[in-house]
């Protein structure tokens, strides 16, 4: 056990390494999930009525965005380890799936805090929502929550792709989760079928934690739900390592 | 405990679809030797070797690989071998240090930053040791590569094309460590489609179309081989097969020696090219031969 929790270790310390080192990386990843909640900001100014509560649209759309930009991120440079041969590589040296996976999920685990955090603060400051700082504490949880299950997708949908090309295709069904979490109309109004596909996607746990949150509740309110987000990302966890290809 | 034969592939096969990558090769390696696997591109040497190393699953046959199951037991495998890949397979952002560190640290080792530095000047890479790999010469890239490889001292090494793309001298260097190694009592497989330095292993296993042709050391592969005297007689080239060069070439220098049209003697022994292209010829000619005669029937 100690032998795996330090090769662990190993994979997260060279991640981090590497993430430090490529910065076009780290500020594609930090600044583009910014630029666009300021154009959101500019479209609701301009759009949006000023009695209309827009707390209950931009923080799921802000995590939406976390979501997005997390999953592809992560999806691509695990599929970049499997084309340049380092994965194999690395399973030859003697590492295995669980170690690989929890390896980048921590390293990509600290981006994920740190872009939260940031977002948050941006949402808080143009957007002048006015909440209190264990508001935003819970908010930070949900939304961090997310990013990290997001980045498990990516690794999740990386393990089917041969190169980053074959990663696109996963695309769409990112933008369907959207439609299918709640966030742009209540899940209510979807067609029965489509009710249950919502469960499949973890942004509709995270937008129902949110929508308690900015109603003015708190995470113990509807702890399931958390509960549900947590598990999500367990399952999503698992169902990587073990997809994780090591033979040809 | 290691089984003393290193290696034992019995009636390996290896199927990507409709193409047979390894078709039927059984074979003993024996340890503390350099067995070269040698063939033309696409003969099947990559593939044997990641079939060696249990990256990839034999479609039939079986593999010992010091007397462990490359698949079931790879684990406890991967403890003893090296593998070096083709293309120097680093993370180019990482120091050489921290390359030969990270796949390192997937052993026990006891004192891992000192043999990371005993690795790094066996390979001759002390003074870039901090330097990213991204700023490294191809042959650099090689060098860190081997050092990954060697980092946990395996028993046994697997080189896939080590010396491809690399200059002569630096070639040199690379077989002067691969004897080293061997003499401290290392096996290596290495795979080359490069004729000269098939001649510095101890076995030789020439592989075509997912087959061995024959294994043997390069002498007995070379025992085969022809000599020709030939001699240019103006602009006419005479060529005279001789089993015995010694027995046979004063009675030639008898008969053209004084004569004044001739402007050379010279013998001529056949290469190990041209002993393995004789090989693939003649497996080419028995299969189109075979083919022929399923039809007729």
């Amino acid at each position: 056990m100690n032998a795996v929790i330090k090769r662990i270790g190993s994979v997260t310390g060279r991640v981090l390494t590497q993430l430090r080192r490529d910065h076009r990386f780290v500020a594609i990843s930090l600044i583009f999930p910014l630029v666009i909640i300021y154009f959101i900001k500019i479209i609701f100014d301009v759009m949006a009525s000023p009695f209309f509560n827009i707390s209950v649209y931009v923080i799921p759309y802000a995590a939406f965005i976390v979501h997005f930009i997390t999953f592809i991120l992560t999806a691509i440079v695990l599929v970049r380890e499997r084309t340049a041969g380092t994965l194999t590589r690395m399973f030859v040296s003697g590492y295995n799936q669980i170690e690989i996976i929890c390896g980048y999920l921590l390293a990509y685990t600290v981006l994920a805090t740190v872009q939260s955090l940031l977002v948050l603060v941006e949402l808080n400051i143009i957007f002048e929502l006015g909440y209190t700082l264990s508001h935003l504490v819970s908010m930070f949880v949900v939304m961090w929550l997310l990013a990290v299950i997001s980045m498990a997708i990516g690794m999740l949908v990386s393990n089917f792709a041969r190169n980053e090309g074959q990663v696109f295709p996963f695309v769409p069904l990112v933008i369907l989760s959207v439609i299918l979490s709640g966030i742009i109309l209540p899940v209510e109004k979807l067609p029965e079928w489509a009710q249950v596909l919502s469960y499949i996607t973890p942004l509709y746990y995270a937008n129902e934690v949110l929508q308690v949150l900015i109603e003015g509740g708190s995470l113990s309110d509807d702890w399931m739900l958390l509960i549900a987000l947590f598990g999500y990302g367990l399952l999503v966890v698992a169902a990587a390592t073990f997809s994780l290809r090591e033979l040809d | 405990m290691s089984d003393p034969t290193t290696i034992v592939i019995s009636d390996l096969h290896k199927a990507y679809g409709q193409v047979q990558a390894v078709a039927g090769i059984s074979q003993q390696i024996d340890c503390g030797q350099i067995f070269g696997l040698l063939g033309p591109n696409g003969a099947g040497k990559t593939t044997l070797i990641r079939l060696l190393i249990g990256s990839t699953k034999a479609t039939s046959g079986s593999i010992s690989v010091l007397g462990l199951d490359p698949i079931r037991q790879k684990s406890a495998l991967r403890r003893l071998i090296g593998y070096m890949p083709q293309t120097p397979t680093l993370y180019e952002d990482l120091t050489a240090y921290e390359n030969i560190r990270f796949f390192g640290q997937a052993h026990p080792i006891a004192n891992l930053a000192d043999r990371v530095r005993e690795v790094i000047e066996f390979v001759g890479l002390s003074e870039r040791a901090t330097d990213q790999v991204y700023k490294f010469s191809g042959g650099m890239k090689q060098r860190v590569s081997l050092a990954c490889a060697l980092v946990h001292q395996p028993q046994l090494l697997f080189l896939d094309e080590p010396t491809s793309g690399i200059d002569p001298k630096l070639r040199e260097a690379f077989w002067a460590h691969f004897h080293q190694l061997t003499a401290d009592g290392v096996t290596i497989i290495l795979s080359t489609h490069q004729m000269d330095e098939a001649m510095n292993c101890d076995q030789l296993g020439v592989l075509y179309q997912g087959a061995f042709l024959a294994a043997d050391s390069p002498r007995n592969l070379l025992l085969g081989s022809q000599t020709k005297i030939i001699v240019q007689k103006g602009a006419v080239r005479e060529a005279y097969q001789v089993a015995n060069t010694r027995e046979e070439l004063p009675s030639v220098l008898q008969q053209y020696g004084l004569d004044p049209a001739v402007s050379q003697i010279a013998v001529e022994e056949d290469t190990l090219e041209s002993v393995v292209l004789g090989m693939i010829q003649q497996h080419e000619m028995n299969h189109t031969r075979e083919a022929a005669d399923e039809r007729c029937n």
